[in-house]
């Protein structure tokens, strides 16, 4: 039985589910929504996803939506199952601390890179007064970040569902706005940044991003 | 060796984390913070939370922050030790919904019911500013919408999942301060389902408790 997603190859959630997929060794089919739009259909809601979102997943008879819920879903699933990639420790306290880094990405991180990357790269809006805030925020994210990473390759010391689920949307801030330098500025997020997005399954994944 | 949790009673946050502590039967000290400006200062963020905020949870000498992981730690770690509460199910299927429920909580059940929360509830007690109506406005709609879809995600269950689980819990503090503080009731009791949701939820023993000591 396949696993098949549902969404866009381009929305940052689906491509943080495929990375997981690939990071895992487990094969899937991916699923494009007819529009964003049809996303709002009644049909959509009733049986995909109840707010109307991308990415949704299926695993056999089984549906469940929400890309941090899905990604842990299949890492509990799979992990270790088709290669040794581990993405989420077994140790409860390493786990624990995957889980913090990982609301660091949810309540910290992503808010401002999204909100940015939405506006420059899919709406292609110019916003300086947006850009001056977002730097701030950022800044401060990214100097903690600085801090926590002194001495590590990755936020929690081996890679994890952690990093990955920054990859994204960071893509979007390196390849198509010119806001890289408030990372690179800093030598170990800098570091950080090169060494998961050169990870194979993340090249991977790029290929595959459809605009 | 004990457990140590640093927060104040009456944040959102905090709240998650006593609710799960009391669920889970685990002895613990609580820790409060002489004020907002001890969350700033440079040995806060050196040793206790780098963002500056609490809740932050001691295990012996773990530390662990952001609310959200802390439950899901505490569960992991201590579920069925003390008493039989089951917070995340061994099922991974079963897990994954739970997740998922969470996920719903952070991103379209929380904002809105923290735009009464900022406003009616905090903005003059804490932050010495006026409510402002366009955002109370603005949150009531989109609880409404939310409120709507979560009827029908309650039909012919107790629970979120059907059983009682982390996911409940989360939604506890936040419901409790526009449903029982700021008296938004109505939102939820106009809604069969929801409305028997919350009474569930908010007559728990643990929930129950935690609510009552908010100052």
């Amino acid at each position: 039985m396949t696993v098949k997603l549902i969404g866009f190859e381009v929305s940052p959630g689906v491509l943080s589910v495929m990375m997981t997929l690939h990071e895992l060794g487990v094969p899937y089919q991916i699923e494009n929504p007819a529009s964003w739009q049809a996303l709002k259909d009644e049909d959509y809601i009733t049986n995909k996803h109840p707010f109307g979102k991308v990415p949704v997943l299926c695993d056999g008879d089984y549906k469940i939506t929400e890309t941090r819920a899905i990604c842990r879903y299949l890492v509990s699933k799979y992990q270790g199952k088709n290669n040794k990639t581990i993405l989420i420790p077994n140790d409860v306290h390493k786990a624990g601390l995957v889980d913090q880094y990982i609301s660091y990405e949810c309540s910290y991180y992503t808010p401002p890179v999204a909100k940015l990357v939405v506006e420059e790269v899919f709406h292609k809006t110019s916003n300086p007064e947006l850009v001056e805030t977002s730097q701030k925020e950022i800044d401060k994210v990214l100097d903690v970040y600085e801090k926590l990473l002194n001495g590590k390759e990755y936020l929690n010391g081996e890679f994890s569902l952690a990093d990955l689920l920054h990859i994204p949307f960071t893509h979007f801030i390196f390849s198509a706005t010119k806001h890289a330098d408030w990372w690179n500025k800093k030598p170990n997020v800098k570091q950080w940044w090169d060494r998961i997005s050169n990870r194979d399954c993340w090249k991977k994944c790029v290929e595959k991003i459809k605009f | 060796m004990t457990i140590k949790l640093i927060g104040f009673p009456y944040s959102g946050p905090t709240m998650r984390v006593i609710i799960t502590l009391r669920e889970l039967g685990l002895p613990y000290e609580f820790e409060t913070p002489a004020n907002f400006e001890v969350l700033k200062t440079e040995d806060f963020l050196a040793n206790k939370n780098p963002f500056g905020k609490i809740p932050v949870l001691f295990d012996g000498d773990f530390r662990i922050i952001e609310s959200r992981s802390i439950c899901r730690y505490l569960a992991s770690k201590y579920q069925g030790k003390n008493n039989n509460t089951i917070l995340i199910p061994n099922d991974v299927h079963k897990a994954g919904l739970v997740d998922q429920f969470v996920s719903f909580e952070i991103f379209y059940y929380d904002p809105p019911a923290f735009k009464f929360v900022s406003q009616e509830v905090f903005a003059e007690k804490f932050w010495n500013k006026n409510p402002d109506p366009e955002i109370i406005k603005q949150g009531r709609e989109e609880l409404i919408k939310v409120l709507d879809i979560y009827e029908k995600l309650l039909e012919g269950k107790e629970y979120l999942n059907g059983e009682f689980s982390l996911a409940d819990i989360y939604h506890s503090p936040y419901t409790h301060y526009v449903y029982g503080v700021a008296k938004h009731s109505e939102l939820w009791d106009s809604r069969p389902n929801v409305k028997n949701w919350w009474n569930r939820l908010r007559n728990r023993e643990a929930v129950k408790k935690t609510l009552e000591e908010i100052p």
